[in-house]
């Protein structure tokens, strides 16, 4: 691999190891694809309970009221607060500030695709679309990696936009195995056939010595 | 479908309060506010408001109906949420293609559902398959779930799958197409080593 890191590499020492840029362009085969949007049905199963709860407790007091039996105490005790807390009072304002920001975490909820964990997939066709888990692509590349000789261990770390490798080598010449592992996880995330092609930065170092 | 009502009412809702605690705030801190109060030393709802409004033939049994369709409406939002509408069957038309209404028969969705699971199960590297069905039964629509097995290669397991699965299933059904959305996930395993 001609990697220009290669020649700074021995200055560092063998110990550790600068990252290398490897050899394939991220973004060179990247197609536009649309991210799968959640279903949101967690959230959207919390706002219908909490207000069919509270809108239930309301009617049942209500009617409770409305065929002239006691109403309950809480009720009072609400419209009292209500009335006699002016709207600078600090209980008011936190209120006001709760409810405002539980609005906008929903306002983002609703606004946003969600779903951070799912990688497009480039289609094969129109008929099909598909995504990949993120940590299912790093089990991949990961098996790969572990593939390589003088790898004993690898960390592989999938990103939406970037993949993270880190590799013990407990044999073989650090920068050999860094290149091998440039090629080996290229092709790995070329096979991955993602939409988006991910940058890659891979970090080769030797084991800690065993004590 | 449910993906997009969840998002309208989730943000609806979300805007709703967001006007409410930002008003409450305006106010509170003697700002040019929407509220209708009189400075941050007036309160949210006085007892004068309630009596005014309580006064009003209208308002209780407006309040009871408004609460009673919010209360049903919840319920059948949240139904939905806990339900997968799933398609029972799907029509084969096995008629000319010009006249339209030839004999048409029906297929159990279930049934498709595990014969496209057992041909997405055979492709190389695929562990499991889960494949159910939603649309409408002239219409349906396929959601794949792959389980990946260690060294499976997901672009060529999709590609195999559309060539494999989605033709037997169009060949068979006589469908024009079957839209499918697929996930990819794996079984988790130790890092294991060929050599």
């Amino acid at each position: 691999m001609s990697d220009d890191k290669t020649l700074v590499a021995p200055e560092k020492g063998d110990w550790e190891q600068a990252a290398s840029s490897s050899g394939y362009e991220p973004g060179a085969q990247s197609v536009a694809e649309r991210r799968f949007w959640a279903v949101r049905r967690v959230p959207a199963a919390l706002v219908a309970g909490g207000g069919v709860l509270m809108a239930g407790v309301f009617l049942y007091d209500i009617v409770k009221v409305r065929a002239e039996q006691p109403g309950m105490a809480w009720r009072h005790r609400l419209a009292d607060e209500l009335a006699a807390r002016p709207l600078d009072d600090v209980w008011v304002l936190l209120g006001g500030a709760a409810v405002l920001l539980l609005g906008a975490w929903l306002l983002h909820l609703a606004c946003s695709p969600g779903l951070r964990g799912v990688l497009p997939m480039r289609r094969p066709g129109d008929d099909v679309r598909a995504g990949i888990d993120r940590a299912t692509a790093a089990v991949v590349l990961r098996d790969r990696a572990m593939q390589i000789s003088g790898v004993q261990a690898v960390r592989v770390a999938v990103g939406r936009r970037r993949v993270l490798a880190r590799a013990d080598a407990h044999f073989r010449d650090l920068d050999d195995v860094r290149a091998d592992l440039d090629a080996v996880l290229g092709e790995g995330i070329n096979e991955l056939g993602l939409a988006r092609r991910p940058a890659l930065s891979v970090h080769v170092r030797r084991p800690a010595a065993k004590g | 479908m449910l993906r997009v009502i969840n998002r309208v009412v989730v943000g609806l809702a979300g805007a709703a309060l967001v006007a409410l605690g930002l008003g409450v705030l305006l106010a509170g801190l003697g700002l040019p506010g929407f509220l209708p109060v009189d400075g941050p030393d007036d309160v949210l709802i006085s007892d004068a408001d309630r009596e005014r409004v309580s006064s009003y033939g209208w308002w209780w049994p407006t309040v009871i109906a408004v609460l009673s369709v919010v209360v049903l409406l919840g319920l059948w939002w949240l139904a939905a949420q806990l339900r997968q509408r799933r398609l029972g069957e799907v029509v084969i038309d096995t008629g000319e293609p010009e006249s339209g209404t030839g004999p048409r028969a029906l297929l159990r969705g279930r049934a498709l559902e595990d014969v496209l699971a057992a041909e997405a199960t055979g492709i190389d590297g695929v562990e499991r398959a889960s494949v159910s069905l939603l649309g409408r039964r002239t219409a349906p629509r396929a959601h794949v779930g792959l389980v990946l097995g260690p060294r499976a290669s997901p672009a060529a397991t999709v590609v195999a799958l559309r060539s494999r699965m989605l033709r037997e299933a169009c060949e068979s059904t006589g469908l024009p197409a079957l839209p499918t959305e697929v996930r990819l996930r794996a079984v988790k395993h130790r890092p294991e080593r060929v050599t």
